[in-house]
């Protein structure tokens, strides 16, 4: 069973195409997230999936039904599905009552949304706040109060627009345990968008890049924004800063572009080359300033002028023994570089 | 000076009289013109249709329409020969209601269109996400709007308490059943008998200030509420 189902659909917003998403299937019971720099359309896709929004053009499928734009229908299909915004807002009241709220436009009995709404706070680790007015909350328990508001309704899918943006360390921990917690026990299928890579990979069975309204094959890293110098040979200069560049063969760059947008894969990437490697790329040599596990790869950010990431297996980490401050060559191959109009380059 | 002091302290029957009347037409235009300006601005702002715009104007210009122009307006409809003239209207508390709702609903319609306007635009979505229907929805708007609305109720009440063009043009000044504070004042003025007017002066006077001190401090709890 697919849970959404998107074809060909297109959100525009003054005639600027903001989503555009040719096929995208997503199945029940999983968690997904979201990648992408701002401006990407994360937004806009979630409030689609939300129901809040109405495409432009395109279909959308939920639970194996067509979404028709009748809001009576939408309205009974937002009752399974809940959005918890980027920046929540909470009604005038005390915190109970916000909690409650959901509930009690679903007419559910005062003694279920009471036991219900004192499980939910215990669960975000509010339930000392029950009585509290909201005025005085913080960012990180406003938003932990909308997540209890959200898992109060027991939705089948809930949506969290950068749910950690904003928050210390602390409410962080506390908000993506109980994504994961109610995933696990209630079987909430959860979509989630973020900036940080390796937070979306640690928690999620998915991951979706969106890259200006369009999913994306290329990780939202290592972009940078490049000036193009064409040489005499077949060879174009990518000049990253003024003192670091990188070569491509023309072929590979859009013809008639001056500056460009330059994805570096962080899989092609070679830490310590043998010199057979160097042939189609670029060698350079930086100084180790990251290291940290993606799930069984690790993640070795490395200063070369910009900062890279590369990714590495474990068994190639074991053999290269990356250590923290260190210097090191690496190699660029050509084919881990993607060159494509600096109009695409959003942040 | 005095003596209006002695009068407005000594509950003069007759004082007491023409505040009543005062009171209850202005009470009850001011609930009509709620009733009816509360909801008509609510959806105005919140919906877009061609000419919301031209609306929105034509609604700020009607917020500087003269009560003369009302009156007479109102006057045409309900005299003898007005087409409303056979339910006998004229000169009566209702024809001043009549015409002091149309003076105000313009009022509270701007009002409460701009205090609605100010709620936040992820109430509403949020309100829709967790399963709220439109009127429930609407709902959770006016609560939030709720300081801004009840605003525009009290300068709208500020309002008619304080015109005389249509209570004397559509109510006639009759003694015990259509003199207000105001067309009072202006009788006792023509009549050179300035004891009861200013007595009645400072009835309106304290009124006008009671109101402007709930205005302040209603608009104030709605600055607070929006920091």
């Amino acid at each position: 069973m697919i849970l959404y189902k998107l074809e060909n659909l297109q959100r525009t917003h003054s005639n600027r195409i903001v989503l555009n998403i040719d096929f995208l299937e997503i199945l029940p019971n999983a968690i997904y997230t979201l990648i992408g720099p701002n401006g990407a359309g994360k937004t806009t896709l979630l409030k689609v999936l939300a129901f809040l929004d109405r495409p432009s053009s395109g279909r959308l499928h939920f639970d194996g039904q067509l979404v028709r734009s009748n809001e009576k229908y939408l309205h009974s299909l937002r009752r399974r599905v809940v959005l918890f915004d980027q920046n929540p807002i909470l009604f005038t009241g005390t915190v109970r009552k916000n909690v409650e709220f959901g509930l009690k436009v679903r007419k559910i009995s005062k003694e279920v949304r009471k036991q219900r709404t004192e499980e939910m706070l215990a669960l975000v680790g509010m339930e000392n706040f029950a009585d509290s007015e909201t005025r005085g909350l913080s960012g990180g328990e406003v938003k932990r109060v909308a997540l209890a508001r959200a898992l109060a309704l027991r939705p089948d899918v809930l949506l969290c627009d950068e749910p950690t943006a904003n928050v210390d360390g602390e409410n962080q921990e506390i908000i993506l345990n109980t994504l994961k917690q109610i995933n696990k026990e209630e079987k909430t299928s959860i979509i989630f968008s973020t900036h940080y890579l390796s937070q979306g990979q640690r928690l999620a069975d998915h991951t979706l890049l969106l890259q200006n309204g369009s999913l994306s094959d290329l990780v939202n890293e290592n972009i940078f924004r490049v000036t193009l110098a064409h040489q005499k040979t077949n060879e174009t200069l990518c000049q990253l800063t003024e003192k670091l560049s990188l070569a491509l063969p023309t072929d590979r760059i859009p013809a008639g572009i001056d500056i460009g947008k330059l994805h570096i894969d962080p899989q092609k990437i070679v830490l310590d080359p043998k010199e057979k490697d160097m042939a189609h790329g670029t060698y350079l040599n930086g100084h180790i300033f990251d290291l940290s596990q993606d799930g069984s790869k690790i993640r070795v950010g490395i200063d070369v002028g910009v900062r890279l990431n590369l990714v590495l297996s474990m068994e190639k980490y074991d053999r290269k023994e990356p250590r923290l401050g260190e210097r090191r060559k690496l190699f660029i191959p050509y084919e881990g570089v993607v060159c494509t109009k600096s109009d695409l380059l959003i942040s | 000076m005095q003596s209006a002091f002695l009068l407005f302290f000594s509950f003069d029957p007759e004082l007491f009289e023409i505040v009543t009347v005062s009171l209850k037409v202005s009470f009850g235009a001011t609930l009509i013109a709620s009733i009816i300006g509360i909801p008509s601005g609510f959806i105005i702002a919140y919906s877009v249709f061609p000419g919301k715009r031209l609306l929105l104007t034509c609604l700020n210009t009607l917020l500087a329409l003269p009560t003369v122009v009302i009156g007479l307006f109102v006057y045409s409809f309900i005299s003898r020969r007005g087409i409303f003239g056979s339910l006998d209207l004229l000169y009566t508390q209702k024809a001043i209601i009549i015409g002091q709702v149309i003076l105000i609903i313009p009022v509270i319609m701007t009002l409460a269109i701009a205090a609605v306007s100010r709620i936040d635009s992820r109430y509403r979505m949020t309100a829709l996400t967790l399963g709220a229907n439109r009127f429930q929805m609407a709902a959770v708007i006016m609560k939030e709007a709720r300081y801004g609305i009840l605003a525009a109720v009290i300068a709208a009440y500020g309002r008619v308490i304080a015109e005389v063009g249509i209570s004397m043009m559509l109510g006639g000044n009759a003694k015990g059943f259509t003199r207000t504070m105001t067309t009072a004042m202006a009788l006792e003025y023509d009549k050179g008998e300035f004891v009861l007017a200013v007595a009645l002066g400072i009835t309106l006077m304290t009124f006008a200030f009671g109101i402007n001190m709930l205005f302040h401090f209603f608009q104030g709890k709605t600055r607070h509420d929006t920091v």
